[in-house]
């Protein structure tokens, strides 16, 4: 038989001293490289860019709080229709300094509203993504951990509501209520909706992880039911959890995004998704004011997928599995 | 029960010769095979035995050439019937293997695939290996004899595998790693998952297959009691090592290495409630194991050599090889006071 | 197979028939939340915008009749309920004496067959893209290219349709920006029309197959992941099957059936995507119908519109849970 390697060339004379073989060794070095080099696995890249994207949206906001006038995102405090700099409109206009990414037709500054308007519509993202995950959590825990009757009502209330389309209830409830409303009330609104898919997804994770062995000890060795939900079963929830949420505030964002955009949002301070719908109103597309309706969406485009690398590099966190197939 | 069947040929049908497979892990390679040889003869019945990690598995899928990521082969000669499978190209593999070497697995539970009918799995082998089979009736008749070779009824003929008991699917996988009339079956913890009548049935069904089909057959376990009675060779394996490899009988009655005395020890019996004398598992760093002998660190007899050197196999009388310095002929003083120590605790 | 229990079959329809008396109920109580009697203020609002109605009388008439507001609360919800069941919906006061089903009845094939197809694309495409990602055997360059064409994936469709629309309908003018057919053609099984319905519905359905295609390969692709580990896939390679054989057998048939579950959950979110795309090119299905509803502030036709897509989409969800024991063995063992 051929020598063992990873003796590593020490000599052990002495039985006693074991322990020595437990130090490491040098065996094995070419192969480390099938391995993500960050085993830690809140260094995922999908996590940490989509984390990062985030992270430089609020420093540019914040910077533009800074050094902007947010009140040009008032309608009537600019010149109307003006491209932005280094580009011509229709009517031969350059672009001004004062106005770098252009005007809109009723005279608010594209830079302005999109400092105001991003924060906004990110921000009812954040509202019904928490109320929603609330609910859903209690709901979610309460069905898997009580079970009998409560999780019959519970998933009969999920199965409902998850089929129905939430635009079309909010556009009714928007065209009953006659008024504008503000962007909490819309943000409560869209997360009457927002509970059924995390409490049906915590629900079945809860469900699983209880048939697992260590909650299981845990229950027979009679540690209280709360202790185990909160002590055993949320912290290996948490990245479930983590993935749930950004889901949930993708949802929410493009629910408001789809009912401003029918102009059944909040208008008196636009948010990206008004502003849309203004330009859509205006015929912007007709009249090549790309930077009206292009800008916008293309904030709105990287903040969904920022979200969706966050959401995706949460997922390899949560199951090993899918890190390993990369 | 009745006297069993001992393999009569001397022709060779299958040959590992160093063999050696690491896991890779961020800390360095866990050697999970390391360096064993060994030959199976035609129409025999080898055991591989040892505790939870020694390496039993991960051999036996090492020759079939399914180790799975993070596992790979470092170096070795795997022949069947003078075929290096080693060598073999993708297509020439997927063709020898169910012809050459055919799998019973581990976890017969979930080896079935749940949304396809028992039948569906077992004509996809034979058609994926014998092409097209256009006569269906002899195609279904054919089934039917695998089932009654191994005692199915054939109403599960048309069942999903959910619609079957354990037993039952651990025998839809013995027919159906039989189908192709392999040269060598390789039945991987095929009973463990069974409760113990289900275990006996089902290691007897195996060996009844096995005889009437022809087959040379690796049984791999851990329950010595039930390997005894259908293995001809039992080969011991510890933390990737192998280190005794002789005829049943042999090894039972009398065990060479002081690991296999360990485990023949441990085998529960009746008569008398004994403690336990293997109190704990592999000990040392799998990534990193101890110079010389690799059981020195449990072994109730090392002494300084076993850390020097490693132990080659030492032919101690026919056909029983075993790995251990003690019968190295300049220790023979030492072996004496061994088996001395051994025969009056 | 085929034998799905009964159990199965009644918690189905159950959920079916509660979507739907949800989406009745809040139909019904929602106006209600509202300040005011919600006719007239509604009748006032439009006269408020449009300078008068049209037989305003007739209107208010109508449904002082469907409504029966002078009914207690319980009576007008059983008598609307009654309506529902029947489909009668009403008048629409934005295009009197046109009623709400008519109006429905028109837009909502175009609505189905937009969603209908747009779902087989992206949902084949999908699953196709996400197996391929997760196949050991597939080339490199499809690795590559695959999760390049995925970078959509999360924009929300309408958004997408505006840029298609920005791109291919007004600087690279190759395809039409308005419609579901050309204009002053009269619907008829017809090659030309045909042609003419794939051509104006060709950029619509791309918004939406672009927008949603990569969450399905991703979904794919994870799921194939997982079963990678099964022991059955080990026993599948020990038998020697074709590679290509052991990805649609037995990796693609056991992850299609969590994708069709998926696909059950997500068409609430599907049919929101798809009515805004149909604002954005003025489509001739439910959208659109919504969106003018909105505009004129017909809350007949909002309310109708919603409720019939919310059945469709309930409906759409019981047909694919019966149908799932087909596809499924382990499903008809449920409750036996």
């Amino acid at each position: 038989m051929a020598d063992s390697s990873g003796s590593g060339g020490k000599p052990v004379a002495d039985l006693d001293s074991r322990f020595s073989n437990l130090a490491p060794s040098s065996t094995g070095r070419k192969k480390t490289g099938r391995f993500n080099r960050f085993d830690n696995p809140l260094l995922n890249w999908k996590f940490l860019s989509g984390a990062g994207i985030f992270g430089f949206i609020f420093f540019l906001i914040f910077l533009g709080n800074q050094f902007w006038d947010t009140d040009l995102a008032l309608a009537g405090s600019s010149p109307l229709n003006m491209p932005p700099v280094g580009f011509t409109n229709w009517r031969d206009q350059e672009g001004i300094p004062e106005h770098p990414l252009g005007t809109e037709n009723s005279g608010r500054d594209m830079l302005a509203l999109l400092i105001v308007g991003t924060p906004r519509t990110i921000g009812v993202g954040v509202i019904a993504a928490s109320v929603g995950m609330g609910a859903g959590i209690l709901l979610g825990f309460m069905a898997g951990f009580v079970g009998g009757i409560v999780d019959d009502v519970i998933r009969l209330m999920t199965d409902v509501v998850i089929p129905i389309p939430s635009l079309l209830v909010l556009i009714v409830i928007q065209s009953a209520l006659q008024r504008e409303m503000d962007l909490v009330t819309m943000a409560l609104l869209i997360s009457m909706f927002s509970w059924a898919a995390p409490t049906r997804y915590i629900r079945s994770q809860v469900l699983s992880m209880r048939e697992s062995g260590y909650v299981q000890m845990a229950q027979l060795s009679g540690v209280p039911t709360r202790d185990i939900m909160y002590r055993e079963m949320m912290p290996n929830l948490l990245p479930y959890l983590a993935a749930s949420y950004i889901g949930n505030m993708t949802g929410a964002i493009l629910q408001a995004v789809g009912l401003e955009l029918l102009g059944l949002g909040p208008q008196r301070i636009p948010s990206l998704g008004v502003t849309i719908f203004f330009s859509i109103e205006a015929a912007a597309l007709l009249r090549n004011m790309w930077w009206w309706w292009g800008i916008p969406t293309v904030i709105l485009a990287v903040v969904f997928i920022a979200l969706l690398l966050i959401n995706l590099g949460l997922d390899e966190i949560a199951n090993p599995r899918l890190r390993k197939a990369n | 029960m009745s006297e069993r069947k001992t393999h009569e040929s001397d022709r060779v049908v299958l040959s590992v010769d160093n063999l050696r497979i690491h896991y890779a892990t961020p800390q360095g390679d866990v050697i999970a095979v390391s360096d064993i040889s060994f030959e199976l003869y035609e129409g025999e019945t080898l055991g591989l035995v040892g505790e939870s990690g020694c390496g039993k598995s991960t051999t036996a899928y090492g020759i079939l050439q399914l180790v799975q990521p993070p596992g790979y082969i470092v170096h070795g000669s795997i022949q069947v019937d003078c075929t290096e499978v080693l060598h073999l190209e993708e297509e020439e593999l997927r063709k020898f293997r169910w012809t050459g070497l055919s799998l019973i697995p581990q976890g017969a539970m979930n080896s079935l695939n749940p949304t396809m009918r028992v039948k569906d799995q077992i004509i996809d082998v034979i058609e994926s290996h014998e092409g097209k089979q256009n006569d269906r009736e002899a195609l279904r008749e054919r089934i039917f004899e695998l089932f009654q070779n191994v005692g199915l009824p054939n109403r599960i003929y048309n069942m999903y595998p959910h619609e079957l008991s354990g037993g039952m699917k651990q025998r839809v996988c013995i027919a159906m790693g039989v189908a192709l009339h392999p040269t060598v079956v390789i039945a991987d913890e095929a009973t463990s998952a069974l409760d113990v009548v289900v275990q006996r049935i089902v290691a007897q069904t195996l060996v009844k297959v096995k005889d009437e089909i022809g087959v040379s057959l690796i049984v791999i376990g851990h329950d010595m009691g039930l390997l005894a009675q259908i293995v001809d060779r039992i080969a011991v394996m510890y933390a990737g090592k192998m280190v005794e490899i002789a005829p049943v009988e042999n090894v039972y009655a009398n065990p060479l290495h002081p690991y296999t005395q360990l485990l023949i020890d441990s085998i529960p019996s009746i008569k008398e409630r004994k403690p336990l004398k293997i109190t704990e598992g592999i000990t040392h760093d799998p990534r990193n194991p101890p110079s010389g002998c690799i059981f020195r660190l449990r072994c109730p007899f090392a002494w300084e050599h076993c850390a020097d050197a490693e132990p080659p196999p030492f032919n101690v009388e026919d056909k029983h090889e075993v790995a251990c310095h003690l019968y190295d002929e300049q220790f023979e003083e030492r072996r004496t006071n061994a088996l001395a120590t051994l025969a009056n605790p | 197979m085929g034998s799905f229990s009964l159990n199965y079959l009644l918690r189905r329809l159950l959920v079916f028939f509660l979507t739907i008396w949800v989406a009745a109920t809040l139909m019904f109580i929602i106006p209600r939340l509202a300040p005011g009697d919600p006719i007239s203020a509604m009748i006032a609002r439009m006269s408020q915008f449009e300078g008068f109605v049209e037989n305003a009388d007739l209107i208010i008439e109508s449904w002082r009749k469907r409504f029966g507001l002078d009914d207690p609360l319980y009576v007008q919800y059983f008598r609307y309920l009654g309506n529902t069941l029947r489909l009668d919906l009403g008048y629409s006061m934005g295009n009197f004496p046109a009623t709400v089903a008519e109006l429905v009845g028109r837009a909502l094939p175009w609505t189905i067959g937009l969603i209908g197809i747009s779902t087989f694309i992206f949902f084949t495409v999908g699953n196709l893209c996400g197996a391929l990602l997760a196949w050991y055997k597939s080339p490199k360059w499809l690795k590559v290219m695959i999760p390049i064409t995925m970078s959509f994936t999360s924009v929300p469709p309408a958004l997408l349709s505006l840029l298609l629309v920005y791109i291919f309908a007004f600087q690279i003018p190759i395809f039409p920006e308005l419609n579901a057919y050309g204009r002053g053609m009269v619907p008829a099984f017809t090659l030309e029309f045909i042609g003419s319905v794939l051509y104006h519905g060709f950029l619509p359905s791309m918004s939406i197959v672009l927008a949603t295609f990569g969450y399905w390969a991703l979904g794919m692709r994870g799921m194939l992941v997982t079963i990678e580990g099964e022991d059955y896939m080990i026993l599948a390679q020990a038998k020697g099957l074709k590679p290509f054989y052991i990805l649609y057998r037995y990796m693609i048939r056991n992850a299609i059936l969590p994708q069709m579950t998926a696909l059950t959950l997500s068409l609430g979110l599907l049919i929101n995507g798809s009515v805004l795309v149909e604002i954005m090119f003025t489509y001739n299905g439910m959208g659109s119908l919504i969106y003018a509803s909105i505009n004129t502030l017909d809350f007949g036709l909002i309310q109708g519109t919603a409720f019939i897509l919310i059945v469709s989409s309930a409906l759409a969800v019981l047909i694919i849970d019966l149908s799932y024991p087909l596809i499924d063995p382990r499903i008809s063992l449920e409750g036996r």
